[in-house]
């Protein structure tokens, strides 16, 4: 089946990307001035213990030697250890990059769940006061820092409302994604505003399409129209523009958490970068990697069954 | 008559029985706002404040600081003795202590953790207690610290959270093939004798700390401390969200509260802004060596530092930076800091003896300057650019390069900063340690200025000897006189520590080196 051949043929392509990712992120991390041992002992730091420590965790070895200890460990499936948090790499993953993943999912959910029914209205509604209505607002949050939105929404919800709880994450998985509605509100404002602009415009040249005019002389009536034929034509372009935009996603899922305090990867990772925390920032970028390389894969996926031709 | 005298005293005795012993109201979780995480709590291993200012509610130290972090009061020691010669103390353990899995603390736990705190090259606390030479126990509750040479400071470091008495048989249980393995995994799971004991660490979010069934001490109304339940350290590390959160109550407590909120909280009729003093210091660091990158270096000039001093208008930038919540410094290390001398504050803004200066020094067409500061810190930000515009009246181009810390950190430890702008907070209630750290050049060669005064490192290895208080006293204001006038650094502000808290919080205490007292904070219902 072509599908399942494209399938298998896009994650084989996977694996060489990994690997240049890796070798990426070492040097890059590494060539940082500054190592781990100066970033956590701080400005008080005695030159003998930053070089004991420095010697302990090997750092003191030429560049090459350090990239070949890392490459066998990745390759026996260890992620080392963290050298601020004192933890295995994976484990701390583990407990935080679900997090931001279920904050990405549901700021995903409520842009699609936001920007394909606006659309659609704004697109059948087109140049009336509902279609302006729908494009303004979302300019505005569109226009809206991330972090300033978040403190709006933290403001108003939250602190004076009490509808939802100042920022944290919660206990339970309930509890999670209650106190993740407001942050992912906030990443899908901006993603919304673009998903349904591209939309929009989709449905708009789909509905002038020659195969709409013919399903209508054909009879077929105006839902079946809708459905079948303009949203899975439109939603083409808009698919992969979503697929892309899941890394610009999980770029402000950085400021959200901070604002929101939400213990996620994204703020693991801003802090790993500045205390040169070398297996963390590895092994964070590699998951990430792997989350968002899946997030395409998907996606394309998704194109080929929309789209037949793509498979081929 | 008779019957009036008994209904008098039957009167006066129910009004003293009726009335409240004391108002103390005891029970609830204080729920208190981090902005940082802490990232190791081990007592001797770890690295910095994050985990310092947490410590001293899980585990206890033999002496413990005064409320006003510069005395001494009975920790799990009831008394102690400094030998006349200075070569050792003695100490008293306190009857019936316990850790709070229940284990009695014995002398041994004390020899132990005292011994593994002084182990050379032991964690980067190991200099607050290097003058141990050993320590041994006489019966079960007699601990005989003996010295490699007096030390003035050793009662104040036996305050310090890396004189925490640890668990020894619990900890040497731990997994681990070494001391920093088998921290690693104590860590996860500390056991201390402190007024509250761990409980559980969502790492990045979360920590929680319950009451010590097995706490000493006891409160104002003869009950065993703490009046808390628990405390819920929680992390947000916006300050916006922070404040917001302390506001609408889910809060009871917030930390590092920005300058610029102070007043708008002041006002705010739900909180106590509290500002307790600090040890805490701001200043730029200058580097004097004579060349950098090969050309040569204006700030090894003392009268181009002088210069600056006196075109730094230290007024301006506490009014514009800490919104007035800062004081000047009177000498490089704080007013909180004992031994601290100095009651004016140093070179007082005036810009005509700044240019005849400048033009002294040989720079009547000024010079530029590089200055490293924190990217995107609002603090060294506005200091910068306030810095910037003062010193230009002397003729002096400030280019201000913004990095992130390990950048400037490497810089600086290589000496090849220009000026970078830093802040300290003192670790131990006494002035060797920042004296070590700015003006003994053999520590870090001065803060990483490459300054040195022959007659400041001499005083200095005196006094780390001196028992004698008034010489003590005399070496140091003659180390701060040397320093202040000649030092590498133009001294900016102190601030202290910001803190909001909800008005039901009563008891909370935050000493000048930082710590975070929950001992004795209780909950108005």
């Amino acid at each position: 089946m072509p599908l399942l051949s494209y399938i298998f043929r896009r994650v084989l392509q996977l694996i060489p990307t990994f690997i240049f990712i890796l070798v990426v992120v070492f040097l890059l991390v590494h060539l940082l001035p500054g190592d781990p041992a100066s970033a956590m002992l701080g400005d008080r730091a005695l030159d003998a213990d930053v070089a004991r420590i420095k010697h302990d965790l090997g750092l003191d070895q030429p560049l090459p030697i350090q990239f070949l200890y890392f490459a066998r460990q990745v390759a026996s499936g260890d992620l080392g250890t963290s050298i601020s948090l004192k933890a295995p790499v994976a484990t701390i993953i583990a407990q935080r990059l679900p997090v931001t993943l279920l904050l990405t999912v549901m700021a995903a959910l409520i842009a699609l769940l936001l920007a394909v029914p606006l659309a659609f209205l704004a697109a059948l509604r087109r140049d009336k006061v509902s279609d302006a209505t729908i494009r303004g607002a979302f300019q505005i949050g569109l226009s809206m820092p991330v972090f300033y939105l978040g403190l709006v929404l933290l403001t108003v919800f939250a602190a004076v409302l009490h509808w939802f709880p100042v920022g944290g994450y919660g206990e339970t998985f309930l509890d999670h994604v209650y106190h993740l509605i407001l942050p992912a509100l906030t990443l899908a404002l901006s993603l919304a505003a673009v998903l349904m602009r591209n939309l929009r415009a989709a449905i708009i040249g789909v509905l002038g399409a020659e195969y709409v005019d013919f399903a209508r002389a054909k009879g077929l009536k105006a839902r079946l129209i809708l459905f079948r034929h303009v949203l899975r034509n439109a939603l083409i372009s808009t698919v992969t523009l979503f697929g892309l935009s899941v890394g610009t996603l999980l770029g402000g899922a950085v400021i959200t958490e901070t604002v929101f305090a939400v213990p996620g990867a994204g703020r693991l990772m801003i802090d790993s970068i500045y205390g040169r925390d070398y297996p963390m920032v590895q092994g964070l970028t590699l998951a990430l990697a792997v989350f968002v390389s899946l997030t395409f894969l998907l996606t394309d996926i998704v194109q080929a069954w929309l789209d037949p031709r793509v498979a081929r | 008559m008779k019957t009036m005298i008994t209904a008098a005293l039957a009167a006066t005795f129910l009004l003293g029985v009726s009335l409240p012993a004391l108002a103390v109201d005891r029970g609830g979780t204080l729920a208190y706002g981090r902005y940082a995480d802490s990232l190791f709590l081990e007592p001797v291993l770890n690295d910095g404040n994050v985990d310092i200012w947490v410590l001293s509610n899980i585990y206890d130290t033999l002496i413990l600081p005064t409320d006003d972090g510069q005395g001494l009061k009975p920790g799990l020691a009831t008394d102690w003795k400094l030998a006349d010669d200075g070569l050792s103390v003695t100490l008293t353990l306190r009857d019936g202590i316990k850790f709070s899995d229940g284990s009695p603390i014995t002398v041994d736990d004390v020899k132990w953790s005292l011994e593994r705190a002084a182990k050379p090259d032991n964690g980067i606390w190991q200099f607050l207690v290097d003058s141990i030479d050993s320590v041994s126990t006489q019966g079960d509750k007699t601990v005989i610290i003996k010295l490699k040479h007096p030390d003035p400071a050793i009662l104040s470091a036996l305050t310090v959270f890396n004189t925490s008495i640890m668990p020894e048989k619990l900890f040497e249980a731990a997994p681990g093939a070494t001391d920093a393995d088998k921290a690693k995994a104590f860590a996860e799971h500390p056991v201390g004798s402190g007024p509250f004991m761990f409980q559980s660490w969502d790492k990045g979010s979360d920590m929680k700390l319950v009451k010590n069934p097995y706490y000493w001490d006891k409160g104002e109304d003869g009950q065993p401390l703490p009046y808390l339940d628990g405390v819920d350290f929680q992390v947000i590390p916006d300050d916006a969200t922070r404040i917001l959160k302390l506001q609408s109550g889910e809060l009871q407590g917030a930390e590092f509260i920005p300058y610029s909120r102070v007043d708008e909280l002041k006002a705010d009729s739900r909180l106590n802004m509290e500002l307790f003093p600090s040890t805490r210091v701001e200043y730029v660091t200058l580097n004097v060596r004579p060349q950098l990158d090969g050309k040569d270096n204006p700030l090894s000039n003392e009268k181009v530092r002088e210069a600056l001093n006196y075109a730094t208008n230290k007024q301006a930038i506490i009014q514009i930076v800490t919104h007035n919540v800062g004081t000047e410094m009177t000498s490089f290390m704080s007013k909180a800091t004992p031994l601290h001398t100095g009651d004016t504050p140093l070179f007082s803004y005036d810009l005509a003896k700044a240019k005849q200066l400048i033009a002294d020094a040989g720079f009547p067409n000024g010079f530029e300057l590089n200055l490293l500061t924190l990217a995107g810190n609002q603090d060294e930000v506005g200091i910068g650019t306030a810095l910037q515009q003062m010193w230009q009246a002397i003729g002096v181009k400030l280019n201000l390069q913004q990095v992130d810390n390990a950048t400037r950190t490497d810089q600086y430890r290589n000496g090849t900063f220009q000026m970078r702008l830093a802040a300290w907070t003192d670790d131990i209630a006494d002035p060797n340690e920042i004296a070590s750290y700015f003006a003994y050049s053999p520590t870090i060669d001065a803060i990483h200025s490459g300054w040195k005064n022959d007659e400041v490192d001499k005083l200095f290895v005196q006094s780390q000897s001196e028992i004698d208080p008034t010489k003590r006293a005399a070496e140091y204001a003659r180390i701060q006189e040397i320093f202040n006038a000649t030092g590498p650094i133009v001294p900016l502000y102190e601030t202290p520590y910001p803190v909001a808290l909800a008005k039901n919080v009563n008891g909370f205490n935050q000493i000048p080196l930082g710590n975070n007292i929950f001992r004795a904070a209780w909950l108005a219902k």
